[in-house]
């Protein structure tokens, strides 16, 4: 492709023309599809009037990676900076970080260290994508949201969720 | 007089005390969430799915129906006060309705949204008790052939009335399929795409995607703009009723919002935002005032409030009578039919006639409440506004982490949930749709099981697409559809008409 040629030219003009969402798009998708393949290449796939358990799935992945391929050229053939991905991407992934990290804390620690601990955990971590939060400001918030999914989840729905830590 | 009948039962249904209850908590929880900037329906009913599971079937989808469509007039009160959408459906009320408020004329705003929007509720109520048993009576005599074809339109309907680009959108259905796909295949018992994690045979809960992508990846999109600053103009809201004068203007528009709304809900994709947009459109154009939009022009409030509202509500009837999601929230609600076991389709109603009636009426009685609530209620809603999103975002997250969690009491599904999350920032960073990701998801499974009726019907030869009629009509339309927005001159058109 001619991909390979325009890097050994220049490859700050590959990373521009790399940066632009529907190129960055087309190849998110053709990416999936062909993990997909890979992921199906021994399920039995039968015939059209026996299907197997890779029919459908194969079938779905070929056209992702069709529509991923027009969308890829679709965004090589755009204009030079048409529509680049906007700088200060770098910020961004601290609200992506700590918001997935909050979550991921919280499912690993809600059945272990019970409802309360595990809020704490979400909260604090959680704090941290956001400016502006001060410390006590964020206690409080925690305070109050535990005292508040306790009246909800457990008083309210009655649901079965370890409030405090098992020993 | 069936109808009538039908009415009774549905009336009966809603007028239990549990029934009221959950139809004004859900007026309560969408009015909030309109108020509320940076938290849309489909997050909310992406977060308030696991809480359902543990309520009547019936219970739960009115309450989801009122979170629906309470944000419709929630979402017009910020957009009235200070210029704040609540909603993308409220976008262009921004544009005349704080005018009008600037104007001094709050009050008569708010009161021509309201009563905009409960007159449309009423009008699309109707609509839907009336065409939805026809409907259903075509749905029954779909074969499988037929209902494929028919997934097949509802998808590519969906996908050219949504903005951006198509073969964006329609990769997004692929990649929700592909989602749906995972876990046992129910025909064969063999597992696909689980990666070897247990908790992935079961395959992926409507919940957990949706919350992941709408929930948490709002939050995230959020939290990576630039800070707003919100400036609450404190206004005194002096006279709530309009004049003589700005009711005789408004009724016409109210009158072509609602039709407006009502035609454009019906279709997939449509739904409360493109009414909306569309009815300011029309108003802009036709009214003998049009010098005045944009300076607080009361017809620019009345179209697009009845207008959004009609769309919200008439998008229950495709969803209701055929089981075919026209847009995220009516996927979420699919999602929350199937998890209590019942198979969304034209039987519903001969099948469980309390639960189809009951929500119908319960929308009207959600209708008269929100008018009740909004209006005298107003001050304490504005109020709202003052909290900052760096609290509101913490108890967000919480309740997104807490509701993945109960649905299956799996911590496994709150690091989906965080996977998910972070894949629907990159969702909007790439400018891809995620609504059609949801209806590909939902309509995955059904749409594979149709697949394989039909071949098992036809013996394998796919050409029993094409040699049953209604099936071949509809696979027309879609490829129509498809070819059209290829022109380039309605492309542009298309553009255009988005652009507004």
């Amino acid at each position: 492709m001619s991909l390979g040629k325009e890097q050994s030219n220049s490859p700050h003009r590959f990373w521009r023309m790399l940066a632009r969402r529907d190129v960055l798009a087309g190849l998110l998708f053709i990416a999936v599809a062909a993990l997909g393949l890979w992921l199906s290449r021994d399920y039995p796939i039968g015939t059209a009037l026996r299907m197997g358990t890779g029919y459908v799935p194969r079938l779905l992945c070929w056209l992702l990676l069709g529509l991923g391929v027009i969308v890829l050229v679709q965004g090589l053939r755009e204009a030079q900076d048409a529509r680049p991905l906007s700088s200060g991407d770098i910020s961004a992934l601290r609200p992506v970080i700590f918001v997935t990290a909050s979550l991921v804390i919280f499912g690993l620690s809600i059945e272990r260290l019970g409802l309360v601990v595990s809020i704490l955990l979400l909260i604090g971590v959680g704090a941290v994508a956001a400016r502006g939060l001060r410390p006590l400001e964020t206690l409080a918030a925690a305070l109050v949201l535990i005292v508040l999914s306790w009246g909800i989840f457990i008083l309210g729905l009655g649901l079965t969720i370890p409030v405090w830590p098992e020993w | 007089m069936e109808l009538l009948h039908n009415l009774a039962v549905g009336f009966g249904v809603a007028l239990t005390p549990a029934n009221l209850f959950f139809a004004l908590a859900g007026a309560l929880i969408g009015t909030l969430i309109g108020v509320l900037p940076g938290i849309g329906p489909i997050a909310t009913i992406a977060m308030l799915l696991p809480l359902t599971f543990h309520l009547e079937p019936t219970s739960g989808l009115i309450m989801l129906a009122g979170i629906f469509y309470g944000a419709q007039y929630g979402g017009s009160t910020t957009a009235i006060l200070v210029n704040l959408p609540g909603e993308t459906s409220s976008v262009v009320t921004c544009i005349d309705g704080h005018q009008m408020a600037r104007q001094g004329r709050a009050g008569a705003a708010l009161a021509v949204a309201a009563l905009a929007s409960f007159f449309a509720g009423c009008v699309s109520t109707t609509l839907i008790a009336t065409f939805a048993p026809p409907l259903a009576k075509v749905g029954q005599s779909f074969g499988a052939p037929e209902y494929f074809s028919l997934m097949v339109l509802g998808l590519i309907t969906a996908v050219v009335l949504a903005h951006g680009s198509v073969v964006k959108a329609i990769a997004m259905i692929v990649l929700g399929l592909l989602f749906g796909l995972v876990g046992t295949d129910g025909n064969t018992g063999g597992t696909r795409f689980t990666f070897g994690i247990t908790e992935l045979t079961d395959g992926i809960d409507v919940a957990t995607l949706a919350i992941g992508i709408f929930g948490i990846g709002e939050i995230i999109t959020n939290l990576t703009q630039p800070r707003e600053t919100r400036s609450l103009a404190a206004q005194k809201i002096t006279r709530l009723w309009p004049t003589r004068e700005d009711f005789e203007r408004a009724w016409p528009a109210v009158l072509r919002g609602t039709a407006l709304g009502s035609i454009l809900g019906v279709l997939p994709g449509g739904g409360a935002t493109l009414s909306a947009f569309a009815a300011y459109a029309v108003e802009k154009r036709w009214s003998k005032n049009s010098s005045q939009f944009g300076h607080g022009a009361v017809e620019g409030v009345a179209g697009p409030e009845s207008a959004n509202n009609a769309g919200a509500q008439t998008s229950f009837i495709p969803m209701l009578t055929l089981g075919i999601p026209g847009n995220a929230v009516m996927a979420l609600m699919i999602g929350a039919l199937t998890i209590h076991g019942i198979q969304p389709g034209p039987q519903i109603m001969s099948e469980r006639p309390g639960m189809f009636w009951g929500m119908i009426a319960s929308m009207w009685i959600g209708n008269l409440m929100l008018v009740i609530i909004n209006l005298p209620l107003i001050g304490m809603w504005v109020q709202l506004l003052k909290v900052p999103y760096r609290f509101l975002y913490l108890a967000i997250l919480l309740f997104c982490g807490i509701g993945v969690y109960t649905v299956s009491n799996s911590p496994a599904a709150v690091l989906l949930a965080a996977f998910f999350g972070a894949l629907g920032y990159v969702f909007t960073r790439l400018e891809c749709e995620a609504a059609p990701l949801i209806l590909g998801f939902v309509l995955g499974p059904l749409m594979e099981e149709n697949l394989r009726r039909a071949m098992r019907i036809s013996s394998g030869d796919p050409a029993i697409f094409l040699e049953r009629p209604i099936s071949l009509g509809l696979l027309i339309a879609a490829l129509a559809l498809c070819v059209l927005v290829a022109l380039p001159a309605i492309r542009s058109k298309r553009e255009e008409a988005f652009q507004e």
